[in-house]
């Protein structure tokens, strides 16, 4: 029995290591430029997904609200999001309601606490998976130039673009930079009650630690990267408005995506035509 | 060297991009590991706030406070698609509020009674509002809020005792310590990277003045009123009620021009590559 737990913990822990989360953060980013999602125009999709991000916390109809979950939760399995993300989100739904609910049973609530919560964990849902399938569904790319359409600010979308490609080299300069700390130092011995907690915070102050050196390289690197952007002329061309055109001019409305959106609107008004009815 | 710490604009950017990546690297991992409880207690490594408390008191406050928000927003929210819609707002005010603060707060870096009370009052503010816009937010998503049978009473509980177990917990461990143990390694050393000059007493921005107050609760109080807003402004229009009475007539005829429209589309959609495919031919 003992052996097989540690078994367990040792398959768990291996699944959280730093080379499993790196993978599958950029398999999520990059990996599935290749679906039905990612190949809609990110117009449409924003506007699809304020649809699906605000409307269900204004309704109460429960067939509609169901009927959305289905189609969110579809149209989540097209983008084929990485499973780490999926489990982010169940973990995250059920955590906020489930611990709501706990605590207000400690109050002398009873069952009649289920219902609502029960409605208030599908709008959750609904919201989240949208935005899933908007934000980890789409090409970062095309996300950013979708929202620049829309007058975001060129902030965000720079932020957008920047980070997704930088994103790699600072995982692997911040897991160096902690390995180096690791060899250095002379860990605590883990074993007993006081010795975890020693290895614990020990582990913690590396971790503080290791962002003393990686402050100073990532100012290093983010001055290159504005005098690089500054030769380019970036800061003048962020607000150009005909950079911006000439930016924008390879989003197109296909076929595909009027499709996409007539198909939201013909299951909406299915449930829409249930939920009168019933 | 009497000017003011005021940077020029590509420093702005440089230290936007500075905080927006390393904060964001942080909260990225902060999302993916797990968190523990040990009975009510939650021992979350989450707070990594004090990457842009350490910068925000070295540099351009509120460049700092900017580039945390908006790096939380897209590596954390958008690149693992957790984006939450408005409650992404709030964070994002409460985190600028929060370290744009506690950066004005420090004169000088060197002192570090004022550089632990910042970096707790910038903690200890960003909380506090976002246990605030928490309340509301569970007030305003479940309807007869007060009619659920201990439902109000442990959503203040719950959210009090979070707050107060992150401002001790959190604050002092994950935000006060390291923001002492880093402010002053730092201090002289990665303005030079950044090519500025290290703030003294004298090139300081000076400290927090009634202005920056009421900018703060300006901004905060309209990421309340969104919510406020959004909320009247649908129970107006009352959707539920048009499809109860005119209901199923208007359904089918919904239904109907959807399926039309899907039919059209698909139609046209097979002519043009019928058409795509003759000409490649």
């Amino acid at each position: 029995m003992s052996e097989m737990m540690r078994k367990l913990s040792d398959n768990i822990l291996d699944k959280i290591s730093m080379d499993f989360l790196r993978n599958q953060v950029l398999k999520n980013a990059y990996g599935n430029d290749d679906t039905v999602i990612a190949a809609l125009d990110p117009r449409i999709l924003l506007a699809w997904y304020v649809f699906f991000a605000l409307v269900p916390w204004f309704l109460n109809d429960l067939p509609f609200l169901i009927g959305c979950f289905l189609l969110v939760a579809v149209t989540t399995l097209m983008a084929r999001v990485a499973g780490l993300v999926l489990f982010l989100f169940v973990v995250g739904v059920f955590s906020q309601t489930g611990y709501l609910f706990a605590a207000s049973l400690l109050f002398g609530g009873d069952t009649g606490t289920i219902a609502p919560l029960l409605v208030l964990t599908l709008k959750i849902a609904t919201v989240s998976l949208a935005s899933i399938t908007v934000f980890s569904g789409l090409d970062p790319d095309r996300l950013s130039n979708g929202l620049m359409w829309f007058g975001c600010p060129e902030r965000l979308s720079f932020s957008i673009s920047y980070a997704y490609r930088m994103l790699p080299m600072l995982m692997e300069e911040f897991q160096n930079v902690l390995l180096s700390y690791r060899l250095r130092g002379n860990a605590p011995d883990a074993s007993g009650f006081r010795g975890k907690i020693k290895y614990l915070i020990y582990q913690i102050q590396i971790i503080i630690q290791s962002f003393y050196p990686l402050m100073l390289n990532t100012a290093k690197r983010s001055r290159t990267t504005v005098e690089a952007l500054e030769i380019k002329g970036y800061r003048y061309a962020a607000v150009n408005k005909t950079v911006k055109k000439m930016k924008l001019r390879s989003l197109k409305v296909t076929y595909n995506d009027m499709l996409f959106a007539a198909l939201s609107v013909l299951w909406l008004s299915v449930t829409v035509l249930i939920s009168s009815l019933i | 060297m009497d000017k003011k710490q005021t940077a020029a604009q590509s420093q702005k950017l440089m230290v936007f991009v500075l905080t927006m990546s390393l904060y964001g690297l942080a909260t990225l991992f902060t999302e993916l590991i797990p968190k523990f409880q040990v009975g009510i207690v939650e021992f979350s490594v989450e707070y990594f706030l004090f990457i842009p408390l350490v910068l925000g008191m070295l540099f351009d406050p509120i460049s700092a406070a900017l580039g945390a928000a908006t790096g939380e927003l897209v590596f954390s929210e958008i690149m693992l698609g957790q984006f939450g819609g408005l409650g992404e707002l709030e964070k994002f005010i409460t985190v600028t509020i929060g370290v744009y603060i506690a950066g004005r707060l420090v004169r000088n870096p060197k002192n570090r009674k004022t550089v632990a009370a910042a970096a707790m009052a910038g903690t200890a503010i960003q909380l506090f509002l976002g246990m605030v816009v928490d309340i509301l937010k569970v007030q305003l998503a479940v309807q007869d809020f007060e009619a659920v049978p201990g439902l109000p009473e442990s959503v203040f509980a719950t959210e009090g005792f979070a707050f107060l177990n992150d401002v001790l917990f959190s604050g002092i461990l994950f935000c006060m310590l390291p923001t002492l143990f880093l402010v002053p390694r730092l201090y002289g050393k990665i303005e030079p990277l950044l090519g500025m000059q290290p703030r003294t007493e004298k090139t300081a921005l000076g400290s927090v003045n009634w202005k920056t107050i009421v900018c703060c609760a300006a901004a905060f109080a309209a990421a309340a009123a969104a919510e406020m807003m959004a909320e009247n402004g649908i129970s107006l229009i009352d959707w539920e009620a048009e499809w109860a009475e005119s209901g199923t007539a208007l359904a089918i005829g919904m239904v109907a021009a959807a399926a039309l429209a899907v039919i059209v589309l698909l139609v046209i959609k097979h002519r043009a590559d019928m058409r795509e495919r003759a000409e490649g031919v």
